[in-house]
């Protein structure tokens, strides 16, 4: 159960959300009800007995994809003393299978009248967080027993499908079951839910898949998952903690878009952005390649086989880009939001490469990079070509979009999250450092796929040059000789958009930084306007716009201090890696080990612990990679041809950490290390930690 | 009015190869449906050539809608995905090879996107 009350379950991109009891009763702003491909399916599904709704006395999350909730009937006494259980067994498939049970524990037998009101608003994600209001009509039918909830505009129809196994009266508001149940006798039935996706004329007769995943067809897949995961050794009992809870949320968040064969892709976060996005999954395949590399080869396959073609104006798609977000529901069907798919982002596109790159490193897979060298090609092309807006021969971002589309194409896309030091916001085109980065590293990996793998030295000389080029010119262009650090961005007019912001820390990963500045900026990451304590701040302490608890300027993001603890062991700054990854771990270990999406950037000594930021979303998919990432930075995995080098550099308090069988080109692999370096308060703080959570 | 639909096959298999289609294998069968009419139209990529044809045969992907619907995607005015979002489009199948059709299309009429070269899109 989530932080907010409500219950969650998934499976791809179906989910449940209901109150404890197991009840929905959503309103169009309401976040409650089943969805599934982004529609509502269920906006109301309320369990009565003999007229009274239920009181719950626990929920059992045994699965992501199953709950379990224990009720008795009535509310608002002040104990309870009922003769009767109740329980709800919820399992997501395509739809959802609920199993309702009710014991009679009196020496009496008892009539009930059991009720289930059912109905759906057919909502759109879009509409559900905008409140927007619907331009198509409803039905319900009753069919062979079944209660059918349509909903139909022009071509795009939906449909719900409700039945049950034991005898029921079903009218078009719901199911009534009339049972007597024997002293110490107990009454079930199974419940199934199922959503349809109807084509063109085509009529709802019946389900066509009812209940395609079994409960334990899902089990085993959870269980083979983490089998193939390394195992991993520690006396540090909350990083084992942690580290289980990645790989199950990680296993949670897998998405089989309907292009992909069933093969996963990590989707963004759930429960509301369970779809493809190419910086998210580009990210999170990132942060999983020593853990699970099968994602990133989905990622880098389905965000190939959608790579823009044309000039689109209203989708901010142009060829070679990389898509942003896609969706399946009504408003993007009907051209009223732009996600079939939507291109606007700046990012996904260079990380694409970075992406192929490293993923042929770890696992010696050329085939796909052979595969995909027209895609890689073509989003090399995409920089020079389409991303340079301002002829400066850097990548800048402004949408063509202007109703629908993103003003803020990296992945700090909030209003307010590019400034100069003043708080002054930059205009657009912008030039974020982060882009330029991405954009230099894209060029020297698609360099080394061109040479080692497609076989073509002029277009790889011709990328080297390219790459050499942009760093000479970005450490002139960026760099703020007074405070040695990199600007933010760069304006319209050429000048630098001067905030000390994260952004810097990318840099380090993407090696654009000039070996004589990296001190400077390791120096600042770790400083007490961009350091909390417990990570890295998005925008530093002391800037006109920083705000601990602003959403990107301020807060503490996990994935973002994930590249940068990268980073900085790129250059060789073992330590400062070392404490960026136990500051994020411990900080781990006060959300049970479910790292938020963001938390505030208030210093550590303040607060104690760390403030999470108010999201409805989690778990987030790069939060849930980030322990992984932080993994491999501390024990210093890099593949060296058909090896791998183990380096570690963990931090004291940490004990002793063995990672077994790292799959990749090597086969599977071990590696072993033991915390020796020192990172300041670590073991007082530690044990803080220990007792706020304990 | 123009068949939109037949200039476009026309074009496709006299284009006979596009690079952006060289890791495909499959053949898609269109179902364009003209009142009681129904225009039948198989195009088959094999690692980027293409052949079209109008002779019955196994498809890996069928894709059916209306003739006046398809004339609008050909031309690059109505947007594939969103009209089977909108179930405009009935694809049965392998959706990868849909997916990859889109790339043959022509683009919206008025895409302004910035090309250093001054040439916006592909085929304008």
């Amino acid at each position: 159960m989530s932080g907010d009350g409500l219950v969650k379950i998934l499976d791809g991109n179906t989910f449940v959300v209901s109150d404890s009891r197991g009840d929905i009763e959503a309103s169009l702003t309401d976040p409650t009800g089943l969805f599934s491909f982004d529609t509502r399916f269920l906006s109301e599904w309320v369990l009565t007995v003999n007229g009274q709704r239920l009181t719950p006395l626990s929920t059992d999350d045994l699965q992501y994809f199953e709950t379990r909730f224990f009720l008795v009937p009535g509310t608002g006494t002040v104990y309870v003393d009922s003769k009767l259980s109740v329980i709800r067994s919820r399992a997501v498939g395509n739809g959802f299978h609920e199993e309702l049970k009710i014991l009679n524990h009196d020496e009496k037998p008892v009539d009930l009248t059991i009720r289930i009101d059912a109905g759906s608003d057919f909502a759109d994600l879009f509409e559900v967080k905008d409140a927007l209001k619907k331009k198509g009509s409803y039905s319900a039918r009753v069919k062979d027993g079944r209660l059918v909830l349509g909903y139909q505009r022009d071509t795009f129809a939906r449909a719900t499908d409700i039945s049950a196994t034991a005898p029921a009266r079903v009218d078009k508001k719901g199911l009534t079951f009339k049972a007597r149940i024997a002293p110490q006798g107990e009454w079930s039935t199974d419940l199934d839910v199922v959503t349809a996706l109807l084509g063109s004329g085509e009529k709802y007769d019946r389900p066509k898949f009812a209940r395609p995943r079994g409960r334990q067809n899902m089990e085993a897949n959870l269980e083979r998952w983490l089998r193939e995961a390394p195992a991993l050794e520690s006396e540090w009992d909350s990083l084992q903690q942690t580290y289980r809870r990645s790989l199950v949320d990680l296993a949670a968040l897998r998405f089989s878009p309907p292009v992909t064969g069933y093969h996963s892709l990590p989707a963004a976060g759930l429960p509301w952005f369970m779809t493809m996005f190419g910086r998210d999954s580009i990210f999170t395949s990132l942060q999983a390649l020593p853990f699970a590399p099968s994602l990133a080869a989905t990622t880098l396959r389905a965000l190939g086989d959608w790579q823009g073609t044309h000039l689109d104006d209203f989708r901010d798609e142009d060829p070679g880009r990389i898509l942003h977000e896609m969706r399946y529901g009504e408003l993007p069907a009907f051209e009223e939001r732009p996600h079939s798919p939507y291109y606007g982002n700046a990012d996904a596109t260079p990380l694409y490469v970075v992406l192929l790159d490293e993923y042929e490193r770890w696992t010696g897979d050329r085939r796909l990079v052979r595969d995909l060298e027209h895609e890689a090609r073509a989003a090399l092309n995409w920089i020079d070509e389409y991303a340079d807006l301002m002829g400066n021969g850097y990548i800048s971002y402004q949408r063509r979009n202007e109703e629908t589309g993103l003003e803020n194409q990296c992945w700090k896309d909030s209003w307010d999250s590019i400034s100069y030091r003043n708080g002054r916001l930059a205009g657009f085109p912008r030039a974020t450092c982060e882009l330029q980065g991405y954009a230099y590293d894209a060029k020297l990996r698609g360099a080394r796929l061109a040479r080692e793998v497609w076989k073509d030295p002029e277009f790889a000389a011709r990328l080297e040059r390219q790459a050499a080029e942009l760093k000479r010119r970005f450490n002139r262009d960026f760099w703020i000789e007074d405070d040695e650090y990199f600007a933010l961005a760069l304006d319209t007019d050429g000048k630098q958009v001067d905030a000390l912001s994260s952004n810097i820390g990318h840099l380090l990963w993407s090696g654009i930084v000039d070996k004589s500045k990296a001190k400077a900026v390791a120096r600042h990451l770790l400083g007490p306007h961009l350091y909390s304590g417990w990570g890295v701040r998005t925008l530093a302490e002391g800037e006109g716009r920083y705000n601990p608890i602003g959403y990107h300027v301020g807060t503490v993001w996990p994935f973002d201090n994930s590249f940068i603890a990268w980073g900085l062991r790129r250059y060789g700054f073992k330590e400062e890696a070392a404490q960026i990854a136990s500051g994020i771990l411990e900080a781990a270990d006060f959300f049970d080990g479910r790292l938020p999406e963001a938390f505030g950037g208030y210093e550590r000594t303040l607060t104690r612990y760390p403030v999470q930021y108010p999201t409805a979303c989690s778990p987030q998919a790069w939060s849930t990679g980030t322990p992984l990432l932080l993994l491999r930075t501390m024990l210093g995995l890099e593949p060296v041809g058909d090896l791998l080098v183990v380096d570690p550099a963990l931090p004291v308090g940490i004990g002793h950490v063995a990672l077994l069988d790292i799959p990749g080109r090597w086969g599977r692999v071990d590696a072993f290390g033991r915390g020796r370096v020192s990172v300041g308060e670590k073991k007082r703080l530690r044990q803080a930690a220990q007792t706020a959570s304990g | 009015m123009a068949d939109s639909a037949a200039e476009l096959f026309g074009e496709l298999a006299e284009r006979g190869h596009d690079p952006l289609l060289e890791q495909v294998k499959g053949t898609m069968r269109f179902e364009l449906v003209d009142d009681k009419r129904v225009d039948r139209w198989f195009l088959d990529v094999d690692n980027g050539d293409l052949a079209v044809s109008r002779k019955n045969r196994q498809a890996d992907c069928t894709f059916r809608a209306d003739k006046a619907l398809f004339d609008g995607i050909a031309r690059g005015d109505v947007n594939a995905t969103a009209a089977v979002l909108r179930g405009a489009v009935a694809v049965e199948g392998d959706w990868t090879l849909l997916v990859m059709f889109q790339r043959l299309l022509p683009g919206p009429p008025a895409g302004r996107g910035r090309r250093r070269n001054g040439n916006n899109g592909r085929r304008t």
